[in-house]
């Protein structure tokens, strides 16, 4: 260890320059999947903490719930399939909220029957609404303008809504979401399109009966019932457009990252053992055993990597922070942190065996041969 | 420079590492502009393509085009406000588009309007459609009718155009009355009357300054709001953020591989002392050396521009439809002119070292 | 540059090369004065740590010498600044190096017309000096051949014609036989001194091997930084 860290005092700049370019490739990865998870979750929350655990959308929505429109016909015919204990019109739309200071801002809002299926399940302050014009808003908003016991009044029609609970996780397409009654939902639809010809809800929500499986009851909703799709409720969240985008992109762009990361990791301490071999040779001859330099190897890429490490999560934090002034919210999820530092450590660790088979392949006899120095013949 | 270029070319395993290095971030930083490319068109792309300088919502749908209406008496009082030449209409639905002869319909945007613009003839036949080529790998063919929605409105597409997609859904283009009853048919919450839109098209008389025009409109013309198609562009929502986190991963990746050129040609700098002693000694200036290794740098960063180029090209077309990538000429030269001077700053790092090598050390032997 | 009267090739007035100072301060060259004439070839013989490295750079214009005066030909490099002495090495002085030092992805005549490509000057007349060159080192089969496909002595020859190319006033040779057997080591001083009479150029030759020395016209010892009378 001493000999590690002495050969490092020595190649300071080197030395620097390799822990810098890691941390910043360690931030990209940590950065990136941060905004992932945060991305999701903003898009997919109102969704998924909702009590509805199957819903039904029209079969042609392609499992949009923006496209979706259930004939009432049809809400009428799902509660009569078997495991359907409750059953009710969802609707979901956006609009435009004033909120207090004249700040005009895109807001979801999802309608359901209070006391039926569709109220948020994850309620962190307050209570559910109880009459119209009440809403329960997404906690992570409640700093714009939709705190508990506030008001924010939708445009046109000026038509007021008040704040009674904050539910966390439960932002829809990536904006404030306010939970109402169907009623209220139906009155703000009417109100903002005088031309509308009627409301038409977006999705039946169900609640299955104790001991029934979603996604059976799932199943029969989409064969007995004309025009239909129902689909449990994890699989609805997963099949939001965009979540798939989403995902896949990140995927694509997060797998790079980390194959540039561990690449780069490997090249640099090739190059850096390359260019020690003379005197890692001289070592040898004088009697330190390959094991040593290995080891001396090893623990400098454990200090690269650690150190790299304590740059890039406090530089992620920083950077989410400065995301979250812009509106957009992001929180770091430590498990997710730490998977990743363990799995960039280990990898780094294997990506230097490149450089370890160098160091093994030292002959300690090359020592006593006068070695071409500095590049010359 | 003859000395550096000669040895990039016999030597060119030494420098390959770095050139992989590179290559893989060349790749990545086309990938993420890729996608930021995408996903900025796919909202802002049929803004880009009016001809019409100024567009105009009703005054609280914050710039969405979705939430906006436009009655036909504001229509008729844009239309009137001194200054301007013509005032067109538009209006767009998200709508599954089923074909002949597929079970999976396309997802389309149907946009109903009145004039012509940069991308789209004027207005066919009511019933007619022009269509995004891209829908062609959905299924759709010439003269072939599809029906949107639910409601099964049937459109006869009588043409293609390009690069008319909205929120990634397909571009299919028809007169207003078609477009209505599509609207209306399939999203009765959303309906509207006859001669309603979701937005007008203004273009001003010759001689009108924009700016002006837009006041005249707010002034005169009551619940509506003119911008420019840059201030719609700017103000569609969602955009700025996805710019704003985009361009500063891209920002950091451009630096990483800043840091990549430094330390590589540092460490390569390190091993040659000797030779660039023994330069240094039979005559070589700093600067002849420092040059070289520029040289050198550039040559690697356009030799990962090439190979990673070629290496996005090949992953857009294996990648799978619903992730949003669009590889453009513009990226390309970002992309290029970035790396090189990144790679320009990253070799500067040597320069010191380069210059404090000591041409007395060549005398003297090993 | 500075050019005064042509006197010598190479004329050291009182040179004194210390490092360090106060009472660590050691003195590589202690005043030391040598006048090298237009064509004559001096051996500077001397043990491991006398001087005769710090000697050789200072004349070739690598070091500047701490008190004294040095110069070669007409010109006073005593006070030349760094980019001065660049010029003043490209154009005036050729160096052999102990081991060679050769390019190694550069050919053999590549390497000669390493000096000119640095100055940036080239064309035919350079290009057929340099083949010209190495056909009189017995290399003119070598032309094509790197480093690493040359042998020691092939090497060496090699590196006298790169000194020569720029065609110097004073050719300065670090130890050329030391990596060299005896045979070897003597058809090169052979070479050396042809070359070096046959242009006219002055040569100081650095070597320890006692048995080298008779191709020179003068020996001058060194010892401890001083020239032994």
């Amino acid at each position: 260890m001493r000999f590690a860290l002495g050969e490092i005092r020595r190649a300071k700049l080197r030395f620097i320059l390799l822990v810098g370019a890691v941390a910043l490739l360690v931030f990209l990865i940590l950065f990136q999947q941060t905004l992932a998870g945060s991305l999701l979750g903003q898009f997919t929350g109102g969704l998924e903490h909702q009590s509805a655990s199957v819903l039904v959308y029209s079969a042609d929505a392609r499992r949009s719930v923006d496209g979706s429109r259930v004939l009432p016909q049809n809400v009428a015919a799902v509660a009569g399939v078997e495991g359907v204990a409750a059953s009710g019109p969802i609707g979901e739309a956006s609009f435009s909220a004033k909120v207090a200071g004249g700040t005009i801002l895109d807001t979801t809002i999802f309608g359901y029957e209070l006391g039926g299926p569709g109220a948020p399940t994850t309620l962190s302050e307050g209570r559910l609404p109880e009459r119209d014009g009440e809403a329960v808003a997404s906690a992570q908003d409640a700093d714009k303008g939709y705190g508990f016991g506030q008001q924010v009044t939708i445009v046109p029609g000026a038509t007021p809504i008040s704040i009674v609970g904050l539910a966390d996780d439960a932002a829809f397409n990536v904006q404030p979401t306010l939970f109402v009654s169907y009623a209220t939902y139906e009155g703000l639809v009417m109100s903002t399109n005088p031309e509308a010809k009627g409301v038409v809800p977006n999705l039946v929500g169900v609640e299955t009966s104790a001991g029934a499986d979603p996604s059976t009851v799932a199943a029969a909703i989409t064969a007995q019932v004309d025009g239909v799709e129902a689909l449990d409720r994890n699989t609805a969240v997963a099949s939001l457009p965009g979540v798939s985008s989403i995902q896949q992109s990140f995927g694509i762009i997060l797998a790079l990252a980390f194959v540039v990361v561990i690449l780069l990791i490997g090249f640099f301490f090739l190059i850096v053992t390359v260019q020690k071999t003379a005197s890692l040779t001289l070592l040898r001859a004088v009697g330190a055993s390959g094991g040593f330099l290995l080891g001396g190897l090893i623990a400098q890429v454990l200090i690269v990597i650690g150190l790299a490490l304590l740059v890039a999560i406090p530089l992620t934090l920083l950077a989410v922070n400065g995301i979250g002034s812009g509106g957009f919210v992001a929180t770091v999820e430590p498990s997710t942190l730490v998977t990743t530092s363990i799995s960039i450590i280990l990898l780094g660790v294997v990506a230097s065996i490149g450089a370890m088979r160098r160091v093994a392949k030292i002959d300690p006899a090359a020592a006593t041969m006068r070695l071409a120095g500095g590049g010359l013949a | 420079m003859k000395l550096a270029w000669r040895e990039l070319v016999r030597r060119p395993s030494r420098f390959l590492t770095a050139g992989a290095a590179l290559t893989l971030l060349v790749l990545l930083l086309l990938v993420l502009g890729g996608i930021l490319d995408a996903l900025v068109n796919s909202a802002t792309g049929v803004l880009r393509a009016q001809t019409a300088p100024l567009i105009v919502y009703s005054a609280d749908s914050k710039g969405s085009i979705d939430r906006s209406r436009i009655s036909s008496e504001q229509h008729a009082g844009i239309a009137n406000v001194p200054g301007v030449r013509e005032a067109t209409g538009l209006g767009v639905v998200l709508l599954a588009g089923h074909i002949e002869g597929r079970t999976e319909p396309a997802d389309v945007a149907v946009f109903g309007y009145e004039a012509p613009n940069a991308t789209v003839p004027a207005p066919p036949a009511p019933g007619q459609a022009y269509a995004d080529a891209s829908l062609q790998a959905a299924g759709l063919e010439l003269g072939q009718t599809m029906v949107l929605g639910r409601a099964r409105t049937p459109v006869e597409v009588v043409g293609w155009v390009s690069g008319t997609n909205y929120n990634l859904q397909g571009g299919v283009w028809v007169e207003p009355a078609t477009w209505r009853e599509a609207l209306n048919a399939n999203i009765p919450d959303a309906a509207v009357s006859p001669g309603t839109f979701q937005a007008i098209l203004v273009t001003p008389q010759d001689g009108s300054p924009v700016a002006d025009v837009a006041a005249a409109i707010d002034d005169r013309v009551p619940g509506v709001t003119a911008l420019t198609i840059d201030e719609a562009i700017a103000g569609v929502p969602g955009v700025s953020d996805q710019e704003s986190v985009f361009t500063s991963i891209i920002g950091t990746t451009f630096a990483v591989s800043g840091i990549v050129v430094a330390l590589f040609f540092a460490l390569l700098t390190i091993e040659r002392v000797g030779l660039l002693g023994v330069l240094k000694a039979i005559g070589a200036s700093s600067r002849t050396l420092a040059a070289g290794l520029t040289v050198q740098a550039v040559l690697i960063a356009a030799g990962a521009l090439a190979t990673g180029s070629l290496f996005a090209l090949g992953l857009a077309q294996v990648i799978p439809d619903t992730v949003p990538l669009e590889l453009s000429t513009s990226r390309f030269v970002f992309t290029a002119v970035g790396l090189v001077v990144t790679a320009l700053i990253g070799s500067a790092i040597s320069f010191r070292r380069i210059i404090r090598i000591d041409p007395a050390s060549a005398v003297g032997g090993a | 540059m500075t050019e005064g009267p042509h006197v010598s090739a190479l004329d050291m007035q009182d040179v004194r090369k210390t490092y360090g100072n106060g009472e660590t301060q050691v003195a590589a060259l202690d005043h030391v004065t040598l006048k090298v004439g237009d064509d004559e070839m001096v051996a500077l013989v001397g043990p491991s740590g006398s001087g005769k490295t710090t000697l050789l750079s200072i004349a070739g214009g690598l070091l500047s010498p701490t008190e004294g005066d040095v110069i070669v030909g007409p010109h006073h490099i005593t006070d030349y600044n760094r980019r001065e002495l660049t010029r003043f090495r490209r154009d005036m002085v050729g160096f052999v190096f102990q081991g060679a030092n050769l390019v190694p992805f550069l050919t053999a005549k590549e390497n000669l017309l390493l000096v000119a490509d640095v100055a940036g000057k080239r064309g035919k007349g350079i290009d057929r000096r340099a083949e010209r060159l190495l056909e009189e080192l017995g290399l003119a089969d070598r032309v094509k051949n790197t480093p690493p496909q040359l042998s020691g002595g092939e090497r060496q020859r090699v590196a006298i014609g790169r000194a020569l190319m720029n065609e110097p006033e004073l050719v300065l040779f670090d130890e050329p036989t030391s990596a060299l057997d005896s045979r070897l080591g003597e058809q090169v001083m052979e070479l050396i001194r042809t070359e070096v009479k046959g242009r006219g150029t002055a040569a100081v030759v650095v070597t320890h091997d006692q048995r080298m020395t008779h191709y020179a016209d003068r020996v001058v010892e060194i010892s401890d930084g001083r020239l032994v009378a």
